[in-house]
């Protein structure tokens, strides 16, 4: 038999990936099967006979993972709870303490912010990436080597201990109240630095922020969180999100995060008169910015996500 | 979906466990796997050759099923047949299949035909 027809070639991809000891009686069976079939179609010409039913067979990958009965999933349903909850506390607890801590270790060797910085992001991509990297993997060779329905050892099985609290239900007040004072603080210390001017050298007193901000950009932010202080306020009072307040808390949050976000891909953030003050000249990083703009996009757009769905759960 | 395909994807769930079953049944008789593959075809019982073939080595691996190469024809192939085992597993769940066909049953009485 020739070697290099369709049928052949099928058959090889399917064994290929099959244990070794049933490859020959799978191979010779499955080629047996194929002709048989071949024969029975309607279609008189062989090779498009063959053809259509190889393509009925379908991809051998499929094929040779139901023969060997290994999965076709990175991680099967039976360990991707528990794969989930690895990585979620992962992220939330390990992630966080060593960013804050190889920014700590630069400043403590006395480099300055901007190399803290930098070394936050940097530690935050690696070890983040490190920590997706790994569990997949163990749980995925897991998921190879178990056998079915084999209990995940040390995995503590789920008991209906842990689950979550209810969200309070009382219409996100305290919620409401602290997105206010937070905002309200994020306005008070952008006005003091420019009023207080809070940075001393050489006798003289400097903004944080580019003073070139107050004839521009900073005003639409300045709006915005005004904004968004009303609008929490509003919402504390009528217990919750209505969709006209939702409405409005998406333009105000547009008002803010896009003219902030363009200030600081511009590089247009810090007074560069401070930035070479601190430290003996400071300089930040491109990727603080990137990443900095990036994140005021992305927590502006889940806000605005979280109220409209509120306020469509309320209306509903 | 529309109801009719609402139908189709239900009932593909309701005979997926039921080709063991026919497999078991039809096996009684020596055959191959082509072969096996058209006969449950005319009795109603559609089942694809990717999924068939397989099956048919996983019954055999759990010793339902025992098979033999026929070298008599000009293409060799593979028969497989009932196992004793096979038989009895073949009972319990044609046991199985009438208990609930009786509790559907009974539980449909009430209800009108749409």
């Amino acid at each position: 038999m020739s070697t290099d027809t369709l049928t052949e070639r099928y058959v090889h991809e399917v064994v290929r990936r099959i244990p070794a000891g049933q490859r020959d009686d799978i191979a010779d069976e499955l080629r047996a099967t194929i002709a048989d079939t071949v024969e029975g179609h309607r279609d008189a010409d062989p090779a498009a006979a063959e053809r259509a039913v190889l393509t009925e067979m379908g991809d051998p990958v499929r094929l040779a993972a139901r023969y060997s009965g290994r999965p076709l999933a990175l991680i099967g349903p039976e360990l991707y709870p528990a794969y989930l909850r690895l990585l979620k506390l992962l992220l939330a607890t390990v992630l966080p303490l060593v960013t804050v801590a190889a920014s700590a270790v630069d400043l403590l060797d006395g480099k300055g912010a901007g190399d803290a910085v930098g070394a936050g992001i940097g530690a935050f991509f690696v070890v983040g990436a490190q920590l997706v990297a790994w569990p997949t993997v163990v749980f995925a060779l897991i998921e190879r080597t178990r056998r079915d329905g084999e209990p995940l050892p040390g995995t503590p099985t789920w008991t209906p201990d842990d689950l979550p609290e209810v969200p309070q239900q009382e219409g996100g007040r305290v919620a409401g109240m602290v997105s206010a004072v937070w905002n309200a603080l994020l306005l008070g210390l952008i006005v003091w630095q420019h009023t207080a001017e809070p940075v001393r050298t050489d006798g003289k007193r400097l903004q944080v922020l580019d003073p070139a901000l107050w004839s521009g950009w900073i005003w639409p932010v300045l709006a915005g969180l005004a904004a968004l202080v009303a609008i929490d306020l509003v919402r504390v009072g009528t217990r919750g999100w209505t969709v006209p307040l939702a409405a409005a808390h998406a333009v105000a949050q547009a008002v803010f995060a896009l003219p902030l976000a363009w200030i600081l891909h511009e590089r247009l953030f810090f007074n560069p008169e401070f930035l070479g003050t601190v430290n003996g000249g400071l300089t930040v990083r491109d990727e603080f910015y990137t990443v900095a703009a990036l994140g005021v996009l992305v927590v502006a757009g889940h806000e605005v996500f979280k109220g409209l769905r509120a306020a469509r759960k309320q209306a509903a | 979906m529309s109801s009719e395909e609402l139908i189709q994807s239900q009932a593909q769930e309701l005979r997926r466990g039921t080709v063991v079953l026919a497999c078991l049944a039809l096996l009684e008789q020596p055959q191959y796997g082509y072969a096996l593959l058209e006969t449950l075809d005319a009795a109603g019982v559609a089942v694809d050759g990717n999924t068939l073939y397989p099956l048919l080595r996983r019954l055999e691996k759990q010793g339902l099923l025992t098979s033999e190469w026929n070298t008599e024809e000009s293409r060799p192939r593979k028969f497989y047949r009932v196992s004793p085992e096979g038989s009895r597993v073949r009972a319990g769940l044609l046991r199985e299949w009438r208990d609930l066909a009786t509790s559907i049953a009974r539980l449909t009485k009430e209800i009108p035909p749409a």
